[in-house]
């Protein structure tokens, strides 16, 4: 078999590229945060150092395998959803395994990381980690209807499930899926918020209520591998939302702009924003969202 | 792997660094001095320039704060916390009452001397000390870590015995689990 | 030997052999059923495919079995899984009473299984259905006094099933003239549609029971908690199955020569997506692992019949895959549950928690199931669900999919509930003493978790079986490869790419977060958590197990509270009051007797002329 090294390549450092992004982003994401609050805020390298603090602490403890293997799901899922995702259009370097695999796998590989999280967090025997867990679980619930009705009435649109076809249908500014099915992209975007768990959605970690909730008996190089996940894992839904609804991107400062316009809804929805209580948050997906997803539904059959 | 001695002094230095620009607190809010804790991190302050953040359990936390006077009820709960975090941690003694019992320093439940039963890295003086003091305590642990000499932590290991006697005299009912790192 | 009469005679006699062997050389019982019941799969693995082995005549009429590809891939899940049932039953049962009475039922269930899928016309198809039903009641009401209500509420329900099916081919007798299938088959669009759709519904009513879709599942979630767990896999996993079986045959076979198919595959479609979602809430809030799995159990029955009746050829894959996937799948969870119960005596899950480091390959198991269960790559749950969802969407049944995708994440809630309160959490006391099941349980749950393995990479070799028993239901062809799913539109997934990916960073990132600091990481006890300083006591319970969903309930509000079953308890009542009205007629005053005879005799006598056209 002729072994293409740029594939391998690509393979290689798309990781890094997403981790550098994702937690640059982080960075801004606390500065931006701060400016708001009428601070000065941290160095936009905050969230790396953090990192190197967590990997360079001396002791660590786990409660058993699932505690230990935890992390590792989590970022299993992160790099495999961001090598199922093109990264850059049209490039051999970045589309890495995309021809492979299709939405609705991105879907459910995109659980795969929650779930070792939520099995880790169960074994590390935590009541504050079980209970974000299951808050975690049914605001999935909640959101998850929107976003499927979403994506939905995109593929039964456009008449595929794959993110490259999708990509190249895109290939005017006017042919952009925000354009062409705005209920899709608002439906998908406030599904987006909740996947994003920033405020009002943040039920899950609430630190002042749950102690942080499932993260609570993660410390040391258990926390920073979830952070670095984090990281990634944020940069492949920000590729993967760019991609559907704003056309991919050719290079990478059109695919920067674009990711942190995105990633801009979450955060300046979540620093302006209380907490929802867990039913409350549920039921607000349940309500306008899932109209929205309805409505685009709809607006592609007729 | 890397055995040569200056590339371990490269990745002190880095970690010190990273330990000194990471500083996550778990802030014991034991006494009174909890209400200097707020302006310190919110806008006024903005301890978050330095990196220091707050933590919501000790697993994660680096920096155990003890902010004012400790009743003998308290610290064991404290000790416990202490030994729950992860090495390397360091202790913030926060106000006159950690040093040497303060306004309560003739109480009969509270302890007077906190390095008695942990080790303190860093003490910050007054009743209450300000918000500009509570940084400059910060700083003057990040300088501590930038050098390595802020080793708490060692301490209470190597002197661990010392530590156990002084803290079951105060703690009539030591229930508590081994200490065994 | 392996000639279909050979397989039911050794299935029947050795239910009877184990019956007496029980009550003659107990010791022997077990390894003659283990061994049996090997020589089964193998008899029923080389049966050559042919549509008509055995026939013979009884009073009038033909009875015909045959091995089709589509029987036979029903026939070897009965097989396999009823094997690595009672291999795990050796010891899962010993010391229970009545060994005897269970081997002897199992055997006949297993038999009467192999009758369903082997027959070729509908007597015998009857035959074996009602053999099935009533040996499977007969373990129903195996274990205790509380199964007599259950036993009962099944048998209401199978016996309507029966009825209807029997109904049915009544019909079709006075129709078609002959009840073998070939001429069932043939025979059945010359019908007039009245009689077309009333066989039609009652024959989907009658196998809806035992696939137990949504108004006609009352019977399961008791029925699957209260049969002993090594019976409780065939049950979910084969017998269940025999519905599906029953409902591709009605489908594809008999119902597709009609004019109304269209709708029939519609609303078959919608009840199966309502009883997928609905059973998972029912899952989600239950507190008994056996109930939950049983409400699984239901639901994923939902997403088969959903599948079955969408009718393109990838949903018709994505049923059979999925049928098969289900029987592997909760076979591993019920059988998992039992070892739980087999070490605690309890299955409640509020009662139990934190086995994982004691019972670490019922955990495997258990974290395979769920896995496959929830459909996350790389096991072989997935591909099932990636058919589904793709023929949904491709047969343009949006909100179906919306439905089913919602249920199908809902799954993990339950899921997540199953395997936290099993095995995760925290260590208590009362479970200090527990142990690993021993091997001879181990062996079939680890070898159903290796086949999700195996088939969530290369689902091809699931698919293979499963293309051959879709071209006997019609002329359905899906293009796949060994590891590679294609949808109708070209899209495809490389089902060896991705476990590839997962599996190499799986095991980098493992290697590396292990090697970091291995000196320096040290495992604690579940009781070493953080709880703002407070030390727990060795007895204080910190497991969070009671109202696991409360947030999840509450936004759901007055959803919950519809329930099928109150329908029929409040229908039983009905009839039970207006039957004790009928009770005052039979006063037992022989001359209350009397009157009613001399008043029947005048009413004959005046209306004579109007009842029978004659003047007395």
């Amino acid at each position: 078999m002729e072994i293409n090294w740029l594939k391998v390549l690509g393979i290689l450092i798309t990781p890094v590229i997403a981790f550098i992004v994702g937690v640059t982003y982080g960075g801004l994401t606390r500065i931006i945060t701060a400016r708001i609050q009428n601070r000065f805020g941290p160095p936009v390298t905050q969230n790396f150092w953090d990192i190197v603090k967590l990997y360079s602490k001396k002791t660590n403890i786990q409660h058993g395998v699932m505690q230990h293997l935890a992390p590792v799901f989590a970022i299993t899922a992160s790099i495999t959803t961001l090598y199922f995702v093109p990264v850059i259009r049209e490039s051999t370097v970045f589309t890495n395994l995309s021809f492979q695999g299709d939405l609705i796998f991105l879907l459910y590989i995109m659980v795969f990381g929650s779930l070792g999280m939520a099995l880790g967090v169960g074994q590390s025997g935590n009541p504050n980690g079980a209970i974000g867990v299951s808050r975690g679980l049914s605001q999935m619930v909640g959101y998850e209807i929107p976003f499927v009705l979403a994506i939905v009435a995109i593929m039964i649109q456009f008449k595929t499930t794959n993110l490259n076809d999708l990509i190249a249908m895109q290939n005017n500014f006017n042919h952009w899926i925000i354009f062409q099915s705005p209920f899709a992209f608002l439906a998908a975007i406030l599904a987006f918020l909740g996947m994003m768990g920033y405020a009002p959605f943040d039920v899950v970690v609430a630190p002042a209520e749950i102690a942080s909730g499932p993260p609570s008996e993660f410390g040391g190089k258990y926390l920073g591998l979830m952070m670095t996940s984090r990281s990634i894992f944020t940069f492949a839904k920000l590729t993967l939302f760019t991609d559907i609804f704003l056309g991919g991107a050719g290079d990478f400062v059109t695919l920067v702009i674009k990711t942190f316009a995105l990633y801009m809804i979450p955060v300046l929805t979540g620093i302006v924003n209380p907490r929802f209580r867990t039913e409350q948050s549920i039921r607000f997906f349940w309500a306008w969202p899932t109209v929205f997803g309805i409505l685009a539904v709809l607006i592609v059959v007729w | 792997m890397i055995n040569d001695k200056y590339a371990n002094k490269i990745v002190d230095i880095i970690q010190n660094f990273a330990r000194k620009s990471s500083l996550w607190v778990v802030a014991y809010g034991t006494g009174c001095g909890a209400i200097e804790i707020p302006p310190t991190m919110t806008s006024r302050y903005d301890a978050e320039r330095f990196g220091i953040r707050g933590s919501a359990t000790p697993r994660q936390a680096d920096v155990l704060l003890i902010t004012g006077y400790l009743s003998t009820k308290t610290l064991k709960r404290v000790i416990r916390t202490y030994e729950q975090m992860q090495d390397p941690k360091y202790v913030i003694g926060f106000g006159s009452c950690t040093i040497n019992g303060g306004m309560y320093w003739d109480s009969y439940n509270t302890i007077k001397a906190l390095d008695q039963y942990l080790p303190v890295d860093v003490f910050i003086n007054g009743c209450m000390p300000r918000p500009e003091a509570v940084i400059s305590g910060f700083i003057k642990l990040q300088e501590l870590i930038k050098e390595g000499k802020a080793n708490g932590a060692q301490k209470y290991k190597e002197n661990l015995e010392w530590y156990r006697e002084n803290q079951r005299k105060v703690i009539k009912n030591w229930k508590m689990p081994d200490y065994n790192w | 030997m392996f000639s279909i009469s050979g397989i039911f005679i050794t299935t029947f006699v050795s239910g009877l052999v184990a019956f007496l062997l029980h009550h003659s050389v107990p010791k022997i019982r077990d390894w003659f059923s283990i061994v049996i019941m090997g020589v089964i799969v193998y008899a029923v693995w080389e049966l050559p495919v042919k549509a008509n082995l055995l026939s013979f005549k009884l009073a009038n009429y033909n009875l015909v079995f045959g091995n089709t590809e589509y029987g036979r891939l029903f026939a070897l899940i009965v097989a396999v899984l009823g094997f690595f049932a009672i291999l795990y039953s050796k010891d899962f049962m010993e010391g229970k009473p009545r060994l005897g009475y269970f081997y002897m039922a199992f055997f006949f269930s297993i038999g009467g299984m192999f009758g369903i899928v082997y027959s070729q016309d509908l007597i015998s198809l009857f035959f074996f259905w009602e053999i099935m039903t009533w040996s499977s009641f007969l373990l129903v009401i195996y274990c205790c006094k509380e199964a007599q209500k259950i036993g009962l509420k099944y048998f209401v329900f199978s016996a309507i099933g029966a009825y209807s099916i029997m109904t049915a081919m009544v019909v079709l007798y006075s129709s078609i003239g002959s009840l073998q299938f070939a001429d069932v088959f043939a025979g059945f669009g010359k019908m007039d549609f009245w009689s077309q759709l009333l066989v039609v519904v009652l024959l989907l009513m009658g196998f809806g029971v035992k696939s137990a879709t949504m108004p006609l599942h009352v019977w399961a979630p008791g029925a699957y908690r209260i049969t002993p767990s090594s019976f409780t896999a065939i049950f979910s996993g084969a017998l269940s199955k025999m519905g599906i079986f029953g409902i591709g045959l009605t489908l594809f076979k008999i119902a597709s020569a009609t004019g109304f198919y269209p709708w029939v595959q519609e609303i078959l479609a919608w009840i199966g997506a309502l009883t997928a979602l609905f059973a998972t809430f029912y899952a989600v809030f239950a507190t008994d692992a056996k109930t939950l799995l049983a409400y699984s159990s239901i639901g994923q029955l939902g997403y088969i019949v959903t599948g079955l009746a969408i009718g393109t050829p990838l949903s018709i894959a994505a049923a059979l895959f999925l049928t098969v996937m289900h029987a592997i799948f909760k076979g591993m969870l019920f059988l998992a549950t039992g070892a739980v119960y087999y070490r605690t005596g309890t299955t409640d899950m509020t009662k139990v928690s934190g086995l994982i480091r004691k019972m670490p390959y019922t955990f495997l198991t258990a974290l395979f199931g769920i896995i496959t269960v929830s459909g996350v790559p790389p096991l072989a749950g997935f591909s099932g669900k990636w058919m589904l969802y793709e023929s949904l969407i491709q047969s343009n049944h949006y909100f179906l999919v919306v439905v089913i995708f919602f249920s199908s994440t809902a799954a993990f809630l339950y899921l997540y509930r199953y395997i936290f309160s099993l095995f995760l959490g925290q260590e208590e006391k009362e479970t200090e003493n527990v142990k690993e099941v021993p091997w001879l349980m181990r062996i079939p749950m680890l070898l159903l978790a290796l086949a999700t393995l195996v088939f969530g990479v290369a689902p091809g070799l699931l698919l293979h079986p499963v293309s051959a028993a879709m071209k006997y239901l019609g002329d359905f062809g899906v293009t796949y490869q060994t590891s590679v799913l294609f949808n109708e539109w070209g899209n495809k997934v490389d089902m060896l790419t991705v476990a590839n990916t997962i599996g190499v960073v799986f095991i980098i990132v493992t290697i590396i977060i292990t090697i970091k600091g291995y000196r320096s990481t040290r495992y604690v006890t579940t009781k070493d958590i953080h709880t703002s300083g407070e030390v727990p006591t060795e007895n204080e319970n910190l497991t969070y197990a009671v109202d696991f969903y409360k947030p999840f309930e509450r936004a759901l509000g007055s959803v919950l509270k519809a329930s099928v079953d109150k329908i029929y308890n409040a229908t039983g009542r009905i009839l039970e009051q207006s039957f004790d009205y009928l009770r005052y007629v039979y006063t037992g005053n022989g001359q209350t007797y009397a009157m009613y005879v001399v008043l029947f005799l005048t009413i004959l006598v005046v209306f004579s002329e109007l009842i029978f056209g004659i003047k007395l």
